[in-house]
């Protein structure tokens, strides 16, 4: 099945006009889409602006798929349209988005961007926040956490929306933390607008299903076109869900340990699902972090001068400084 | 005990040129690293915003951040491999020699305050040591020392 739309599309690319792969104007196109680009970084995606969104004072939905998972990307999604076509997200059926099967969102998905009376009020975007930019930021000297990676993400996006000339007025955002905070730095980056953070605004807002099902298709397509840089070949990229529970996800971290490098970077090295696989099956890997080191404040003891030698009676030496401090020491083993 | 270099010098020229990382992490284990190119060269990039040179990458989610590094120079590159380290004749034999190799620092550009660049400050320090000094320098630097011992009292 899943071979037989392979090549479909290549025969399209073949005889049909040149298709640009840069560009989403289907489900069938989202696939090659993030499949061209590299899944160790991060990739943002507009879908083009309807003319009436520059117009109509617009409502914006923010969700996000794959926060929780130990595999693959997280994705941040956007979508917008004017204040009176709320009409149409629930024509298209946008609801809460875990109560769709993966088959209705990707319908929904489709018709978003095929039909016309939806495509031409309604445009998203999304972000694909590489697993690699994940354990990377979360392992900073000065840790970005989850949170952090998550506002930015939202905030970049709806600048994104803003940059590319939406008429914003309202912004909806589904939260998993607490609101209160989060409500507080958007108000801050984006004093112009009403702002509603909630907890599953998912399932309140259609525009924020909207967004979560744009979140969540790319989200499930990235990890079906995955490409492993490291050349694993994984059958149907049946890796599971992803979350730390699922037998299938446990197995593929299992089984694909390199004793040096841990695992393939599809997988969130500072889940502790990761870390804790690696702490028993790689080879033990201490960084350097002489940041973390403790100064010590205390002075010199007063009584410094009257012990020059040690118990056996010869002088100790100290160090040279200068050798210190350029990390050299004196070595008999070698 | 005793350690012997057991290679031909003549090797150092011909022998392969090895590509080098010089890791900010210690790793206890031994063996065949033989995944670099699939799970690390494969994802170093240049990055630009941290200055010309500077290269990206990831060990085990740690971000790294790095630099091409020649060998000084006047010095040559040498891996030595010694299979039994408990003998009492020790024999060391030649894996490889390099030129260059990238050096990484754990989420810290590399600078001149990188504990390796400081440490090559040995070769100088050996350098000047090592430098044969002639009758008239040193009573030059004599008469410098007594001159500073007059301005000084």
């Amino acid at each position: 099945m899943e071979d037989m739309e392979i090549k479909e599309e290549n025969e399209s690319v073949i005889d049909e006009k040149p298709v640009d792969i840069n560009k989403i104007g289907s489900l069938k196109s989202l696939g090659p889409f993030i499949a061209a680009h590299e899944n160790s970084q991060n990739t943002v995606y507009l879908s083009d602006v309807p003319a009436i969104c520059k117009e109509q004072p617009c409502m914006l939905g923010v969700d996000e798929a794959g926060r929780g998972p130990v595999l693959g990307p997280m994705v941040y999604g956007i979508s917008y349209c004017p204040l009176e076509s709320k009409s149409v997200l629930v024509e298209l059926g946008c609801a809460d988005s875990k109560q769709l099967t993966e088959e209705k969102r990707d319908i929904i998905f489709n018709d978003l961007n095929t039909l016309e009376y939806a495509n031409s009020c309604i445009g998203w975007a999304v972000e694909i926040i590489s697993p690699n930019v994940i354990s990377s930021s979360m392992y900073r000297r000065t840790k970005c956490s989850l949170n952090e990676i998550s506002m930015d993400s939202a905030m970049g996006l709806i600048q994104h929306a803003i940059d590319a000339g939406v008429n914003i007025a309202e912004v909806y955002v589904d939260t998993v933390g607490p609101p209160e905070k989060y409500q507080e730095k958007l108000l801050k980056r984006f004093p112009n607008f009403k702002i509603t953070v909630a907890k599953k605004a998912d399932s309140t807002y259609p525009i924020v299903s909207a967004a979560s099902i744009c979140a969540k298709v790319t989200r499930d397509h990235a990890l079906k076109v995955w490409q492993f840089p490291e050349g694993l070949l994984i059958k149907d990229n049946a890796f599971g869900s992803g979350y730390p529970g699922d037998p299938v996800t446990k197995r593929f971290l299992t089984e694909h340990i390199d004793l040096v490098f841990g695992f393939p970077r599809l997988v969130r090295f500072s889940w502790s699902t990761a870390e804790n696989a690696l702490a028993d099956k790689a080879f033990e890997m201490e960084f350097d972090e002489p940041d973390s080191e403790k100064p010590k404040y205390a002075g010199t003891k007063l009584t410094k001068f009257f012990k020059g030698t040690t118990k056996t009676g010869e002088v100790k030496r100290e160090e040279c400084r200068f050798f210190k401090q350029c990390h050299l020491d004196n070595v008999t083993d070698f | 005990m005793s350690i012997t270099l057991d290679f031909d010098v003549k090797q150092l020229a011909n022998k392969r040129q090895l590509e080098l990382h010089y890791l900010p992490a210690k790793i206890n284990g031994d063996g065949e690293c033989a995944n670099v190119d699939k799970y690390f060269n494969n994802y170093t990039r240049e990055a630009s915003d941290y200055g010309t040179g500077v290269l990206t990458n990831a060990l085990r989610g740690y971000p790294l951040l790095g630099k091409r590094e020649a060998v000084p120079k006047g010095y040559k590159g040498v891996v030595l491999q010694e299979t039994d380290p408990h003998q009492a004749q020790r024999q060391l034999r030649l894996t490889g020699t390099f030129e260059e190799f990238t050096y990484w620092n754990y989420d810290k550009v590399p600078s001149k305050g990188d504990g390796y660049q400081q440490a090559m400050t040995m070769l100088q320090v050996a350098e000047a040591l090592a430098a044969p000094i002639g009758e008239a320098e040193l009573e030059e630097e004599l008469k410098r020392q007594q001159q500073a011992k007059k301005e000084n009292l």
